[in-house]
């Protein structure tokens, strides 16, 4: 954990170690010999790398400190990154996940809520302070360009009786390390994972890759996805109406088109969150409960 | 741009701008700089891609670039740069030879090009585009006209960069962009659209998402907006709120968060109360349906209760539960602030 010893990074050790995660060092420059929640701090990355078996490191800098962060950590060898930080600049983000790729370290993010694997671990803030309220144990993989909305989705399928296989908050920036088509791949992969959902936003070409993926068929589980933000397209292109990220820069950018290319590639798209267990159904996958209709879920039905 | 033959002429040129509207702006600088003869018109431009910086350049410039580049896409020469090494001036050079480029122009070009890299990374621009890049008759590379694209995320590293807020903002817009540059903290925006349903939402993922999602049933946002989690300062989110509240034309509001929420549910709903209260909103005339979950829930829940018309949904319902119950409230014909 680089940056432990601050407030949220406090929180979320607290938290990630409660639920099983293993964290064996944390990392503050000038509060080396502290501890925090009995994990043990360290000056340097390198140092907690010397001391301790690290494999993976979460960044809590600040968005202007994550360049040097995340390059210190690739400098100790450390073979997973999860940058947390929202805001980080884009040529820092370009050079960190450059030099991720170039070393073969993994990045997620940045601007990251974690990857949880439920009943297993989890790392970051992902899942808040109760994650069995949302997450519960199963084979659907999830990746989603948003932290809250992977939630959502997690929350879609618990109610549908499924449950995760690991759910990972990508990243909303324009440039992440990891990119969607790369943690389908993973789930391709992993035994454990039957399906896959992912939640797309309107920028930049991540949904045109998955799609490329499953049409080359290195991706061949089902996947489901739901691209937000057609709305946008009702508007003059170049409009902003989220983070920079999701800004609209060319017609291929578009959740409309996102959703035609994902269809066309053979993946199932979404227009709601609750039509996502019956395409899960329709690919194959068992769903164990009916989808519950409920209109009305307010506290007072009546409107007054 | 006005071609003037004389000082006298500059001069005059220069008094008629001054203090002009052009396109929502006040003229109150112009710009004066020599004439020159271009022999060749060249393109330029440093962007983004989704893995990080590249180089894009036409042996061709100026203002029929996009037909250029439409009708002979080869001609356009792409290139990433990696950027731990930058973009040296042999690779620029290889890159315009690349183009087309020959002859005693291409070493000065591919100085200038480097050094305008220099520029587009140490300045955090996300784009630098020059068109034309030109070339006098005296073989001279000269910047006729730049564009450059700011990096917002960089804005604490450079003092230097003055506020800006776009042209046609209206007030209530403009107020909260003046807020979000000058109080610390998350971003917010606000952006009015031409609905009825006031969307107060984090901004990302489920913002897009609810939006959406009354549109497909048939609803119309009044404005989409980007909320900062709640900190110890809540300004942000109350300059959201007054804009959202003082617009005319909403009839129902939506406060729809996701379901995982670090940010306290009751400090957005204490400033929401706060402003209806400023306001005086009597809610009974403005339906709210809040869902909204989380740490200091039973708080928030509290609250509210005993305020007409505000409907907190359970934490059974799903965003789209409140999606529908905010359109249909919306419709409601005995409903609106300003009736």
């Amino acid at each position: 954990m680089q940056g432990i010893t601050g407030g949220q990074a406090q929180v979320d050790t607290e938290r990630a170690l409660r639920y099983g995660a293993c964290i064996v060092a944390g990392v503050t420059p000038g509060r080396g010999g502290e501890r925090v929640h009995e994990v043990p701090v360290f000056d340097s990355v390198a140092q907690a790398a010397a001391a301790t078996r690290v494999d993976a490191t979460v960044i809590y800098a600040p968005p202007l400190a994550v360049r040097d962060a995340a390059l210190e950590a690739i400098d100790a060898a450390v073979p997973l990154l999860v940058v947390m930080a929202e805001g980080v600049p884009l040529h820092d983000v370009a050079l960190i996940v450059r030099a991720a790729r170039e070393t073969g370290v993994l990045l997620v993010g940045c601007n990251t809520n974690g990857i949880i694997s439920p009943g297993k671990s989890r790392i970051g803030g992902i899942g808040g302070v109760d994650p069995s309220e949302i997450y519960v144990p199963g084979r659907i993989g999830i990746c989603s360009r948003s932290g809250g909305m992977a939630a959502e989705l997690a929350l879609t399928l618990k109610r549908s009786g499924l449950g995760v296989s690991t759910c990972v908050s990508m990243g909303g920036d324009r440039i992440t390390g990891l990119r969607m088509a790369d943690y389908a791949r993973m789930f391709e992969a992993d035994e454990g994972t039957e399906a896959i959902v992912v939640f797309g936003e309107p920028g930049t070409d991540n949904e045109q890759e998955l799609a490329g993926a499953v049409s080359r068929r290195e991706v061949t589980k089902p996947v489901v996805a739901l691209v937000a933000g057609a709305f946008q397209e009702r508007y003059p292109a170049g409009r902003s109406f989220g983070h920079a990220a999701a800004l609209i820069q060319s017609a291929a950018d578009t959740a409309s088109a996102k959703r035609k290319a994902l269809e066309a590639a053979g993946a199932r798209v979404a227009e709601a969150l609750e039509d996502i267990p019956r395409l899960l159904a329709v690919a194959g996958v068992a769903v164990p409960t009916a989808i519950q209709s409920r209109r009305e879920g307010e506290t007072d039905a009546s409107p007054a | 741009m006005i071609p003037v033959a004389s000082p006298q002429a500059a001069a005059d040129a220069t008094r008629g701008l001054l203090g002009r509207m052009i396109d929502g702006h006040r003229v109150d600088r112009v710009y004066v700089e020599q004439m020159i003869p271009i022999a060749t018109e060249l393109f330029l431009s440093f962007t983004f891609d989704g893995d990080g910086p590249c180089v894009m350049l036409c042996a061709r410039g100026g203002v029929e670039i996009e037909t250029i580049v439409a009708t002979s896409p080869d001609s356009l020469v792409e290139r990433s740069i990696d950027p731990r090494r930058g973009l040296e001036s042999w690779h620029a050079l290889d890159l315009w030879f690349e183009a087309g480029v020959r002859g005693r122009a291409l070493r000065e070009l591919a100085s200038v090009t480097s050094r305008l890299y220099q520029v587009f990374r140490s300045g955090d621009a996300e784009m630098l585009e020059v068109n034309p890049l030109a070339i006098d008759a005296d073989g001279r590379v000269l910047v006729v006209g730049a564009m450059v694209g700011l990096d917002a995320n960089a804005f604490a590293r450079h003092p230097e960069w003055p506020a800006v807020t776009a042209a046609d903002a209206n007030p209530r817009e403009r107020r909260v962009a003046e807020i979000d540059a000058s109080v610390p903290g998350g971003e917010c925006r606000y952006v009015e659209l031409d609905g009825d349903i006031g969307l107060l939402v984090g901004g990302g993922g489920a913002g897009l998402y609810q939006h959406d999602r009354l549109v497909a049933i048939g609803a119309r946002p009044a404005n989409h907006c980007v909320t900062p989690p709640t900190g110890t300062d809540s300004r942000k989110l109350k300059a959201v709120i007054e804009a959202i509240l003082d617009n005319p034309r909403v009839r129902a509001l939506l406060v729809g968060f996701n379901f995982a929420q670090m940010a306290r549910a009751d400090i957005r709903v204490r400033s929401l109360l706060e402003v209806l209260g400023e306001k005086r909103i009597d809610t009974a005339r403005l339906p709210i349906v809040i869902r909204l979950f989380g740490a200091g829930e039973a708080e928030a829940r509290a609250a509210v209760a005993g305020h007409p018309s505000v409907h907190y949904m359970t934490r059974e319902a799903s965003l789209d539960d409140a999606v529908r119950l905010t359109a249909a409230l919306a419709r409601s014909p005995t409903i609106g602030v300003g009736s």
